[in-house]
């Protein structure tokens, strides 16, 4: 993709507008704010809502294309943008606003790390259910705007349940703000819901209002292993249907538990399904958990169950949690789609996933989070000759995978070929439940995302998602191509 | 209305689903508030292929059209504000399926919101949203206002509860499915947008809905206090602490005494409020929480804590919340029900100050509403014939809402916006906020024929703010 680097007066005219502290144009420095191999001109750290508004302004009236980020985590998350002009990081951006403990809510800037948040929180007994992947690096504006996996939303839900409202900023440089800082409001659209998961595409998040969750007193975690897959499933199935609330349920088969260290950790034949399971509350209702999700097991023919706390219970969840993460360090260039699941297919997909990894070739590792209930499936596909070729983050992998610099360059081609071939195989798979489950790729090598449809076959809705898109960035300077289809 | 448009209408859904005479129309003038608007044409579609022909007709003869359900309503939402076409969804009212495992029914808009818990029930399930009106009001309408309900506490209101729908666009007719079962939305989240936009974006034809576990176990508190400070301290103290009750409301020694004299649910005559909690899930956290939540009641003043002893005990307490609007109808010839929201930190001092409201304005204010997330439902009893008075209750809810706002907090929890708070929009919302939402309208509802003046300020300019009672009377608030 050829596109015209912005001019030295269009640069000149950023750099007038925050000074040049905060505006960064040298190459080298660039080049940590890549995505798919696209070095941007500029990188702005505006400071506050006015200053980002103000950029989107002019950027807007030179025709420069933004990209909002800030823990840059998650950048290679979304299709190969059509122009990248600016990075617009939102990391100064990184303040708790307004914190009501006794009102369990909470109003923060996009760029809040994460971890940092918690622990805020945490001083007052108190978190998020936003335990997403790349911890030490994700902060609050990237979770949302990549709707990151949370294991959490087994029970709390996603984003949309616990996010109360926004303010943004849409490609017409205009501060606006829906929904509202307390718990239960009705007053106008909720616009904001349309900003989660939406890359940036729709607006740059400047503040978001949560409501908060008060931290349990207990917390233990359980594993499963299964010899077959169905067990597995029919475990998760029961847990479900059962009167237990756990906290997390994920299922991981072979690959995921490899990938993840859960099989090297914890024993268990590598050939095992692990089912881990996240409890929480008082001692009753934890001994609770443990006693029937015991009986369960047993019920299923489960090879082992045990239950960890400390350190042991912490590496578990962080398994889970960092699954993607740790599927790019095994294999970089790796695939990996992210799949609505149904319970009443997930067992049936699973052993298509199987069966379709096998004949193109490719290695494959299957996590599903709320397992036995509608919950989210990751698919990890891979070639089957790669492994732990180069362990990285995903910035330096993309210019890795930008650049060909593989040891298997030769069959290069042929690679893509079959992935791209599988990746659509997956995704009719995925959507032949009837229009219930469906799925897109979250990650994937730059060279094949320009070879496939990333959020598979163009849907009914999407001249509705065009629409919206017109609405809030009708010059399309924001994140231009980075979402669904092409939005 | 055009003679031609009513033709077509009947030769499109048959003679017995298209009213026109003014005596047919006079039921569907109204919704839960009293104020009114009269529809032109009242028609009943039976199928999504029926919406989408009644869309085109309207789109053809330039007509309004706005949708119904059970015109429970209490924002003038189904009103048909600037005349037109009425479509009443009564006769789409299938459920069309029920997915246990995945906890998921799809279901027609007519479908009456405690209907799919009824049908459900057998699975161990149920559907969350609890508005009070659940035995009459339908899906629809609950999708259309985002409906709440005393058990929101927990479970979110009825957005958290829908995750696809079936829309007709109202620029071509154009059916669309947004979302699904899935738990998530992929792509843009729609379904989002659309629930809770009051029927000015499209018209839904099929929603699926989440289905939730019936908890193993339930306990229903009843806290009785001889202050009302007592009462929102505790409520306070329950949320600081981390509690969350599946409900917790609350109701003033005024309204507690007017609702006894009716229902006889047993409540004392002589305290200055109580609290009606709720707590639901495993057993063993029942257990706690209702021991944890009477030590709280009763450390912060509560001269007992009574738990109901059985089912029977319960429901009783629960006919008493909920027949709370019918018993106050009784003794005033007039009143206008509130809808707020505070942060729950600032109930003692919003109370005190709604108190307050009420003495300089000489008007009686009951309360009784959903403590547990901030959600005020101020009652103004008046009396209509006197003159001027109405003036003052105008003033008098101005007052609290404004509070409300000051509050940091907001214009609706759970009634919508509708008719009654649209000019009170710029409140919460700066010209710009109200501006986009405005372009979305437009971009879903280009000709602005569906529900129209609803939700967004009709001037340009913020001008001079105004409540408008449109709930006055028998309203019903969830």
């Amino acid at each position: 993709m050829k596109q015209d680097p912005p001019s030295g007066t269009q640069i000149a005219r950023l750099e007038q507008l925050l000074g040049a502290a905060r505006t960064t144009t040298d190459p080298a420095s660039l080049s940590a704010y890549e995505i798919d191999g696209m070095r941007p001109g500029a990188a702005v750290r505006p400071a506050d809502a006015d200053e980002v508004a103000e950029l989107v302004r002019v950027a807007a009236g030179e025709k420069l294309a933004v990209i909002p980020c800030s823990g840059r985590s998650k950048l290679a998350v979304g299709g190969v943008p059509a122009r990248y002009d600016v990075a617009l990081d939102l990391s100064a951006l990184n303040r708790v606003r307004a914190y009501d403990p006794g009102d369990l809510t909470l109003s923060v800037e996009p760029g809040v790390r994460l971890e940092d948040l918690q622990r805020e929180l945490g001083e007052h007994g108190q978190f998020l259910p936003l335990e997403v992947a790349f911890s030490e690096r994700a902060t609050v504006g990237g979770a949302i705007a990549t709707n990151a996996y949370s294991p959490l939303g087994a029970h709390f839900g996603s984003a949309r349940d616990f996010v109360l409202g926004m303010e943004f900023v849409t490609g017409l440089g205009e501060i606006a703000k829906s929904g509202g800082r307390v718990v239960k409001n009705v007053t106008g659209y909720d616009l904001h819901k349309l900003l989660i998961g939406s890359l940036g595409t729709l607006g740059v998040i400047t503040r978001v209002h949560f409501r908060t969750f008060p931290r349990p007193a207990e917390r233990r975690v359980f594993t499963a292993a299964f010899g077959a897959p169905s067990a597995a499933h029919e475990f998760c199935r029961a847990v479900a249907a059962s009167a237990l609330e756990p906290r997390a349920i994920e299922m991981l088969d072979p690959g995921a538990a490899e990938i993840s260290g859960l099989a090297a950790q914890f024993g268990a034949s590598v050939r095992d399904w692990r089912v881990v399971i996240a409890a929480a509350g008082s001692a009753a209702v934890v001994e609770r958990h443990a006693r029937d999700l015991e009986h369960m097991a047993r019920g299923a023919q489960a090879a082992r169950f045990e239950a960890w706390t400390g350190a042991d219970a912490a590496k578990c969840l962080r398994a889970i949690r960092e699954f993607v993460r740790l599927a790019l360090e095994h294999a970089p260039t790796a695939t990996i789609l992210r799949i609505a699941l149904l319970p009443a297919s997930a067992a049936a997909l699973a052993e298509r996933i199987a069966a379709i990894a096998d004949a193109h070739g490719l290695d494959a590792a299957l996590a599903i989070g709320a397992a036995g209930s509608a919950g989210t499936g990751y698919i990890a596909l891979w070639a089957r000759a790669e492994r732990r070729a180069e362990t990285s983050l995903p910035t330096g992998r993309q210019a890795s995978a930008a650049t060909g610099a593989s040891s298997l360059e030769a069959s290069a081609d042929e690679r893509e070929t079959s992935l791209a071939a599988a990746i659509k195989e997956l995704l009719e798979a995925a959507s032949s439940g009837g229009a219930a489950a469906r799925g897109f790729v979250e990650w994937c090598p730059t060279a094949l995302k320009r070879r496939i449809s990333l959020w598979g076959e163009t849907r009914e809705d999407f001249v509705l998602m065009q629409r919206v898109k017109n609405i809030f960035d009708p010059h399309g300077v924001l994140a231009p191509e980075r979402y669904c289809g092409g939005l | 209305m055009n003679p031609k448009l009513i033709r077509e209408l009947q030769n499109l859904l048959g003679r017995d689903a298209v009213l026109f005479a003014r005596e047919d129309l006079l039921l569907y003038e109204y919704d839960g508030s009293v104020e009114s608007a009269r529809p032109e044409c009242v028609v009943f579609p039976s199928s999504t292929r029926d919406v989408v022909e009644i869309m085109r007709l309207a789109k053809r003869f330039e007509t309004p059209l706005v949708g119904r359900g059970a015109g429970t309503g209490l924002s003038g939402g189904a009103l048909p504000r600037a005349g037109g076409i009425v479509a009443v969804f009564a006769r789409m009212n299938r459920i069309l399926e029920i997915d246990a495992e995945s906890r998921r029914a799809v279901v027609q808009p007519g479908v009456v919101n405690l209907d799919i818990t009824r049908a459900v029930a057998h699975l161990g399930l149920y559907f969350a949203p609890d508005p009070s009106s659940q035995k009459s009001c339908t899906i629809g309408g609950n999708v259309s206002e985002n409906a709440g309900g005393p058990h929101t506490l927990a479970y979110g209101v009825t957005t958290n509860h829908v995750t696809g729908l079936e829309i007709v666009m109202p620029e071509d007719g154009r059916v669309v499915r947004i979302g699904g079962k899935a738990a998530e939305p992929l792509g843009y989240d729609l379904a989002g947008l659309m629930v809770g936009s009051e029927g000015t974006l499209a018209m839904v034809t099929e929603i699926t809905v989440r289905l939730s576990r019936t908890p193993e176990a339930v306990k229903t508190l009843l806290a009785v206090y001889d202050a009302v400070d007592d009462a929102t301290e505790s409520v306070v103290e329950i949320t600081r602490r981390g509690i969350t009750p599946a409900a917790c409301e609350m109701l003033d020694g005024w309204t507690l005494r007017t609702v006894e004299d009716f229902v006889h649910a047993g409540f004392p005559r002589d305290c200055a409020a109580v609290l009606l909690l709720e707590v639901e899930g495993l057993s063993e956290a029942v257990a706690e929480q209702a021991a944890e939540i009477s030590e709280v009641c009763r450390s912060r003043g509560a001269r007992e804590v009574r738990v109901a002893r059985d089912a029977h005990e319960r429901d009783l307490l629960w006919k008493g919340r909920k027949n709370a609007f019918g018993a106050i109808g009784r003794l005033s010839p007039s009143y206008y029900v509130l809808d707020g929201v505070i942060p729950r930190t600032r109930l003692p001092e919003t109370l005190r100050r709604i108190e307050e409201i009420g003495r300089d304005s000489g008007f009686r204010i009951g309360n009784i509403f959903h403590a547990g997330d901030g959600n005020l439902h101020p009652l103004i009893l008046f009396d209509p014939r006197n003159p001027g008075e109405f003036e003052r209750v105008v003033a008098a809810s101005r007052a609290i809402i404004e509070h409300c706002i000051a509050m940091g907090g907001a214009l609706t929890g759970e009634h919508g916006v509708g008719m009654e708070k649209n000019e009170l929009m710029p409140l919460m919302f700066t010209p710009k906020d109200l501006a986009l939402m405005a372009r979305v309208r437009d971009a879903f509802n280009p000709d602005g024929l569906l529900n129209p003046q609803k939700m967004l300020p009709l001037g340009k300019s913020c001008g001079e703010l105004r409540v408008l009672p449109q709930s006055v009377g028998s309203a019903l608030p969830a």
